[in-house]
């Protein structure tokens, strides 16, 4: 059965209006645009400078730097003339430059001070005749890693792409089995548990992969038993990284062993990575739930788990003080108290909150923390938070 | 209200990528013929109620012209003869409404299912009624030379998309629509025309846009709908070859009830003395009515003697002559 199958059965074009059946075809075609199209699909990429006194938010066309104490546009990139592509993307901020993937496949580098385009890498694509080509535009989802020489960052499709951050020529592509969509972790010699640099990638095929940086040689992968969409979180003292799945809840893997050595099962899906704090993961998912877990010698102990919503909880949870604060799908910023789970306060924000959440340090040390976070509401499209008391200090419209 | 239709959907399209081998294009196919066959009775139920009407075509027409100036009258003489042959001009649209979230819903599990962007992909959790298949998520997207969640970069899909949304279109489509003839000049019939070229460049500007994943799901469904009309006898061959019913029928070719305009322009004047045979219930009361009345020359559905008879239209029935003249020219 097909739409315009069923509308000729419904509309036979000797005997019925028409006009009225070309309507209703426009009509189901419409529908079906809305329901098929690929426009956008995401959600804000939001993310702050080292020192936490700018906030860069990649959102449709454009890119842009805000001043994290007032919410005031800093700059815009690109200018208006010059919008030919979708960012999504976290932009990440290293040593005065700004690197973000857009829905090109191409990676700009930013100047993190003026917005002015510093390079941007183009991929090449084979052409067959005239315009055709084998290679499908893709897109960058993911968030950059960065090594003192290379920016790495992944590809909707399955490819991951190391890029000189001097001149933008493409180093080495590694080929995974599906998506790319979280922030590989790069590790440097020292960082490294077996001393020498890494780059850590996970996929949508269900595996992370540990590649030599300067190659992109395979050093070795492991199955996490569900897809990995989100990114991953280093814990230093016992080396190593925490993975959410699709479905095989939170995978703990060694990165000396190259083996999952602890998972801990949550109800739904998790997307993000968790956050830890004293031993402590605090884990979101997308049925909603929180959870405390304490990490032991012998696997993962849960502490509490709360239910805040039916909806999802897709970022990583931000843990501040003694708060822990989550972003939801239906339109909520929950806060609860670390130690027990109880809801200190929330927050509706007019927007559904699937970005990450970002924390802004006080200028004074005396002064309130605030949690910054992305909605898909363009009215509202970055809100900030005091995260004591969930007062709103600043919104940024992008218009 | 789609979750009842897209989640179990969802489940049952993952549930065949894991039985067929992680074979998404497989899968799409499976499911496709899957959800026509549970349709089936939709359909046919469908094409009874339309034939039904299509009977009632020349009374609803002479009604029109009886009271073009009186559209109450029109409407109360139209429902009476609703009425008189138990035709409900709504049945036709009951299964649509019942095909159409059908429809939606199956959009939507494949576009889910393929996750080509992370709303989707997000929208995909909590959908799955047996936990146990998120193991498969998301589909493996990679077939051939194609990314299944993004559009065809060598437009080799969007081209197939548009023949064989034509070619169904064509070989469903009456022949007196689709190759012109006694309604040339008639508005209907060429706004069918239009159609007939507009919806296939349609979807495929669709599929060039679109996820490569729906459309090999459009070119499935295609011809899938192909072969499932022709199964049942329901295909106009003649339509695509561009030959006339007549010439198609004197080479043994099968003709549709809807491929002939003569047979139309004759049962508009029979179709009170007697009706098609085997054309249901509404062609059994018209049967019924016509008894008294002097007998009608039998509809042209056989191979008996065409009715050669000037029409209001200027028509005249030359098949027989040029069948036996072609017959001549062979011997």
């Amino acid at each position: 059965m097909s739409v315009r199958e069923t509308v000729l059965n419904i509309f036979p074009s000797k005997y019925m209006r028409p006009r009225l059946r070309l309507g209703v075809l426009l009509l189901l075609a419409v529908a079906l645009a809305a329901c098929g199209g690929v426009a956008g699909g995401s959600w804000a990429g939001v993310s702050s400078s080292q020192s936490g006194e700018t906030i860069y938010v990649a959102y449709d066309r454009s890119v842009v730097a805000l001043n994290a104490a007032s919410g005031a546009v800093l700059w815009e990139y690109p200018d208006s003339e010059n919008r030919d592509a979708q960012f999504f993307a976290v932009p990440v901020a290293d040593n005065g430059s700004v690197y973000v993937g857009d829905y090109k496949g191409r990676l700009h580098a930013i100047d993190a001070e003026s917005g002015a385009r510093q390079w941007i890498y183009e991929p090449e694509r084979k052409t067959l005749i005239g315009p055709l080509s084998p290679d499908p535009a893709d897109r960058v989802i993911s968030g950059v890693a960065l090594s003192p020489e290379l920016a790495f960052f992944g590809l909707g499709s399955r490819n991951v792409v190391a890029v000189s951050r001097g001149d933008a020529s493409r180093v080495w592509t590694f080929e995974t089995g599906h998506g790319v969509w979280g922030t590989p972790l790069y590790l440097d010699a020292e960082t490294s548990p077996r001393g020498e640099p890494v780059l850590l990638v996970t996929s949508l095929d269900h595996k992370l992969y540990a590649l030599d940086p300067a190659t992109g040689d395979l050093f070795w992968s492991v199955n996490l038993g569900g897809a990995a969409p989100g990114d991953m979180l280093y814990d230093a003292d016992r080396q190593r990284v925490y993975v959410g799945t699709f479905g095989a809840g939170v995978a703990a893997v060694d990165l000396v062993e190259g083996r999952v050595v602890g998972r801990f099962q949550t109800e739904e899906w998790v997307w993000s990575s968790p956050a830890l704090a004293d031993d402590q993961l605090f884990i979101g998912d997308l049925g909603g739930n929180l959870y405390a877990v304490t990490i032991g010698d012998d696997g993962f102990s849960q502490n509490w788990k709360v239910n805040l919503t039916q909806e999802a909880i897709r970022g990583t949870p931000l843990v501040a003080d003694d708060l822990v604060i989550v972003g939801a799908r239906d339109g909520y910023i929950y806060a609860v108290n670390r130690a027990s789970g109880a809801e200190a306060w929330k927050k509706h924000v007019e927007g559904k909150v699937l970005t990450e959440l970002v924390s802004v340090p006080a200028e004074d040390e005396n002064g309130p923390v605030t949690v910054v976070a992305g909605t898909d509401n363009r009215d509202n499209l970055i809100v900030a938070l005091n995260v004591a008391t969930g007062e709103r200090d600043w919104t940024y419209a992008n218009k | 209200m789609f979750d009842l239709i897209i989640n179990p959907f969802i489940t049952i399209l993952l549930f065949l990528y894991k039985i067929l081998g992680g074979n998404v294009v497989l899968a799409i196919v499976v499911f496709t013929v899957l959800v026509r066959l549970a349709t089936m009775p939709l359909t046919l139920k469908q094409q009874r109620s339309t034939k039904a009407m299509q009977e009632l075509q020349p009374e609803l027409k002479r009604i029109q012209e009886k009271y073009k100036n009186d559209r109450e009258k029109a409407a109360q003489a139209q429902m009476e003869l609703y009425r008189q042959y138990g035709v409900n001009p709504l049945a036709g649209c009951l299964p649509l409404l019942i095909q159409f979230p059908i429809l939606i819903g199956l959009y939507r599990a494949i576009v889910a299912t393929l996750a080509a962007t992370p709303l989707e992909l997000l929208d995909l959790s909590g959908r799955l009624w047996v936990p146990a298949l998120a193991s498969e998520v998301p589909l493996q997207n990679k077939f051939l030379w194609l990314n299944l969640a993004v559009p065809d970069p060598l437009y080799v899909l969007p081209v197939l998309v548009v023949v064989t949304t034509w070619l169904q279109q064509k070989l469903l489509m009456p022949a007196s629509a689709s190759s012109g003839g006694s309604e040339k000049s008639d508005q209907a019939a060429a706004m069918s025309r239009q159609m007939m070229t507009i919806m296939p460049l349609m979807f495929g500007i669709f599929s060039l846009s679109f996820a490569s994943g729906l459309s090999i799901y459009f070119i499935a469904s295609n011809l899938i709908g192909i072969a499932q009309y022709a199964l049942m006898g329901k295909i106009g061959w003649q339509s695509v070859s561009g030959r006339a019913p007549a010439e198609a029928e004197a080479k043994g070719l099968p003709r549709t009830a809807e491929a002939d305009p003569v047979a139309d322009e004759v049962a508009e004047d029979a179709v009170q003395a007697k009706p098609k045979r085997g054309t249901g219930k509404a062609a059994r009361a018209q049967q019924k009515q016509a008894q008294p009345k002097k007998p009608a020359p039998k509809p042209n559905t056989s191979s008996a003697a065409p009715i050669v008879k000037p029409k209001r239209s200027g028509i005249r029935d030359t098949r027989l002559e040029r069948s036996q003249s072609k017959s001549k020219a062979k011997s």
